[in-house]
């Protein structure tokens, strides 16, 4: 009962949205008629409210999700033709609910190997990792170079914990002190790990980085930003054609149309993390 | 904005509340279905029968042993693969009731094994079933120590609905995460979220106290009758011998008896035996009691008295022989010359009519004297409440107790509880009483008012079959005494025959030992109290 009227109070947000939504671009008309069998669907997308300027609340209306990621979402979507919801969730449920079939699919999941086996992914933007520190960098770290003997915050289960682990080897065999890795299960606990002096620095996404820089300029300084190799995409069902081939024709109109630039840019995403939409399936 | 200002104000966010209503919906609903579950699940450890305990047991240690964010992942995220797919409200209902269950269960079970088992043994011997038992006088009694526990349980339900956040359940918790993710101002917010779960936690505290209060008898009764009130009802002196013969036949149903059956003997024991792990208690008993006979069965402690009490009214199932009362078997069906043990045992108990008083008295700890005696009636033969009442008083009257109606049994004398337990046998309309040693558990100044009402009821016609110590009381009422020793009926006959001229050495010896206390032969032996037990 609750969820029926949740779905429909959902359903109406989203209906609403889509209506209001304007300047879908010209290209789009092509993509709704070659995936007729999406036609008057909702679609379901998972999105975790904790990963500013991706996702998070809109603080004028916290039930309300907004970001690039919802943003850039929309913009697919409108193109497509479709309904959708946006139903908040931990990180950690996301991707297991994607598999499942419990949602459609989510975005800002880094692509890679092992996930590939299990989803498939429609890469559009490059990663980059930020280090944060404390405001005035005490520690002086310009560099990954500088990390080792320090103490290192990272995501439980993140790319950049497995990067600090293996430093942290690097770091003994050539005579140096350990990385010292303290993870953390939400963003904002990590970033209070930085702020208490619990750890040196940081790392994690570079646009949540210089995002919460440029919010709290009196606590934190970013110490470094690199461009990693990992692609970021959506991921659907592995198998999803009709759906995945939507997407991609859908994402590939959005960013000729410059869209998605200016998605980021008005975020204080780096536009040039963009990367042309490729459907990856293995 | 100050801080005080700011945590106040995420006090008081819809936004939170909202997600604060659904932890209490979610915890609403598993609670309900996890008490139920839990419950069955309790009862289905308690069976008797392994195969069924064990499934119960093996349910538990998984649901137990297990961490429920892992279960909670299964239900939404792997039950899919298989066809069966759940929204996440449903999932989360689902995940924490299933939890609750297992650990409900050993929480109720703990409850019902801290309940005594005679007073489910009572109940019984008024004829009441297994369910009704537990409904009726087994689980009131375990609330008082279930309740603590399930608050408990509740409160940490609440709280722990936050991990359903992986399910796509946007819960208080999270939505305070989530506005922490968006502003970082983690110490207002959570401060904030932290005071609704406080308030939340708060009704629940103060429901648990206002339910303990409830259930704590004491508190209930001077909620329902003040004390100026209850002052008034002084306890009365009144005997029993006070009320006439024939207003007390006439709450009895012994005429019946006597027109319809007198001309075969109401109760006959044929060749009994009954053993108790390898050790033999009865060993070919005897035993044949007319209507309106009143039967003293005496003997040393152990020589199997009350087991053949606990036989014939089916307490206890007889391993050989036969017993019948008015002409049927009580809760047995014959089958290749030997009596089976059938259900509904306790339904045979009442449509024969036998009652059964104790040594222990057992009455129903959670109800007024008034109460105890009115629970057989209504609950078992479906009697108007206030008939049933009306009745009830009429035997307090009858046991001169009148003024203790509304008393609860801690706060009545041995032999007051005594009386009520003989009023409360006597509502089922019995049409065979049995007393196992009514008056050894008592005081001795209080055997008398027990003997006396005792005395009243033989006098009006009741069967009754007594163990007792008390020699002179035998003598008294009794139309005959037996003699009973090895598990077998040593001797039998009149009062003046077996307790003046035993035939056998093994009475005689019995009868010096019991009144060497008061240096007195038997037939001397004056006071009822100034008997000793032999060991």
């Amino acid at each position: 009962m609750r969820l029926l009227v949740l779905s429909l109070i959902l359903l109406a947000a989203g209906g609403f949205h889509s209506a209001a939504k304007a300047a879908v671009p010209a290209e789009c008309q092509d993509v709704a008629k070659k995936y007729p069998s999406l036609a008057g669907k909702t679609l379901h997308m998972g999105a975790d409210p904790q990963t500013p300027p991706y996702a998070s609340l809109d603080p004028e209306n916290p039930g309300k999700l907004v970001g690039s990621d919802i943003d850039l979402a929309k913009a697919v979507f409108d193109c497509i033709g479709v309904k959708y919801e946006i139903q908040p969730a931990a990180w950690s449920g996301l991707f297991p609910a994607v598999l499942a079939g419990q949602i459609d699919l989510m975005y800002y999941l880094y692509y890679n190997k092992s996930r590939v086996e299990k989803g498939d992914f429609i890469v559009y933007m490059k990663a980059g990792t930020g280090a944060i520190t404390q405001a005035g960098n005490p520690k002086h770290i310009i560099s990954g170079e500088d990390l080792c003997g320090k103490i290192v915050a990272t995501g439980l289960g993140s790319v950049e914990e497995a990067q600090m682990r293996e430093l942290s080897t690097k770091c003994t065999t050539s005579g140096k002190s350990a990385v010292e890795v303290m993870t953390y299960s939400d963003h904002a606990a990590g970033f209070r790990l930085v702020a208490n002096d619990r750890a040196d620095i940081m790392l994690t996404d570079l646009a949540l980085v210089d995002k919460t820089v440029a919010d709290n300029p009196k606590t934190y300084v970013r110490a470094y930003g690199v461009i990693s190799g990992f692609q970021i995409g959506v991921a659907v069902k592995k198998g999803n054609t009709e759906l995945e081939g939507a997407i991609l024709d859908a994402m590939k109109a959005v960013q000729a149309a410059g869209i998605q630039k200016q998605i980021f840019a008005k975020y204080g995403v780096d536009p040039s993390l963009e990367l042309p939409a490729e459907l990856k399936t293995n | 904005m100050t801080w005080p200002a700011e945590v106040s104000a995420y006090f008081w966010s819809g936004f939170l509340w909202r997600g604060a209503l659904l932890s209490v919906e979610i915890t609403a609903v598993a609670m309900t279905i996890g008490l139920f579950l839990g419950l069955l699940l309790a009862l289905v450890r308690l069976s008797p029968i392994r195969l069924v305990s064990s499934a119960a047991w093996f349910y538990t240690w998984v649901v137990r042993g297990t961490p429920q964010l892992l279960q909670l992942v299964f239900i939404f995220d792997a039950l899919p693969l298989i066809g069966i797919k759940f929204g996440s409200f449903t999932t989360a209902v689902i995940g924490f009731s299933l939890n609750q269950a297992a650990f409900a269960a050993e929480v109720i079970r703990g409850g019902i094994l801290s309940v005594n088992a005679q007073q489910t043994v009572a109940a019984s011997s008024l004829g009441m079933g297994p369910v009704l038992t537990l409904r009726r006088i087994v689980l009131p009694q375990a609330m008082r120590a279930i309740l603590p526990a399930l608050a408990n349980d509740t409160i940490g339900m609440l709280k722990m609905t936050s991990i359903a956040s992986v399910i796509f359940v946007d819960e208080l918790t999270f939505r305070s995460q989530e506005i922490v993710g968006q502003n970082f101002k983690f110490f207002t917010v959570f401060a904030g979220a932290g005071m609704i779960y406080l308030v939340l936690t708060s009704i629940i505290s103060l429901s648990q106290a206002g339910l303990e209060r409830w259930l704590d008898p004491e508190r209930r009764a001077t909620l329902r009758l003040p004390r100026w009130l209850s002052g008034l009802a002084q306890p009365q002196a009144l005997a029993a011998a006070t009320l006439t013969q024939t207003e007390l036949a006439a709450l009895l149903p012994v005429a019946a008896v006597k027109s319809s059956e007198q001309a075969i003997p109401f109760v006959v024991c044929h060749n009994v035996w009954k053993g108790y792990g390898g050790r033999k208690v009865l060993t070919g008993a005897a035993l044949t009691v007319h209507a309106g006979e009143v039967v003293a069965v005496i003997g040393p402690s152990g020589s199997g008295k009350s087991t053949l009490l606990r036989l014939i009214n089916h307490l206890d199932s007889i391993d050989q022989g036969e017993i019948t009362v008015a002409g049927r078997y009580v809760g047995y069906v014959k089958q290749d010359g030997r009596l089976k043990p059938t259900g509904g045992r306790a339904r045979a108990r009442a449509e024969v009519g036998v009652a059964m008083v104790f040594q222990q008295i057992n009455l129903f700890g959670h109800m007024t004297a008034l109460e105890n005696i009115m629970e057989a009636p209504i609950h078992v033969h479906g009697l108007p409440r206030a008939q049933a009442e009306a009745e009830a008083r009429r035997l307090l009257e009858v046991v001169g107790l009148t003024g203790h109606a509304h008393h609860y049994p801690q706060h009545l004398s041995g032999g007051q509880q005594q009386r009520v337990a003989i009023a409360r046998a006597l509502a089922v309309k019995p049409r065979l009483m049995l007393f196992d040693e009514p008056t050894s558990a008592l005081d001795p100044e209080l055997m008398g008012e027990v003997l006396s009402v005792m005395r009243t009821l033989a006098e009006a016609g009741m069967t009754m079959i007594i163990v007792t110590h008390e020699i002179r009381f035998a003598r008294e009422v009794a139309d005959r005494v037996l003699f009973f020793d090895g598990g077998v009926v040593v001797e039998e006959g009149s009062p003046s025959e077996v307790l003046d001229r035993p035939r056998k050495e093994r009475t005689r010896r019995f009868l010096n030992l019991i009144t060497q206390g008061t240096g007195v032969m038997p037939e001397a032996a004056a006071p009822f109290h100034a008997s000793t037990r032999p060991s």
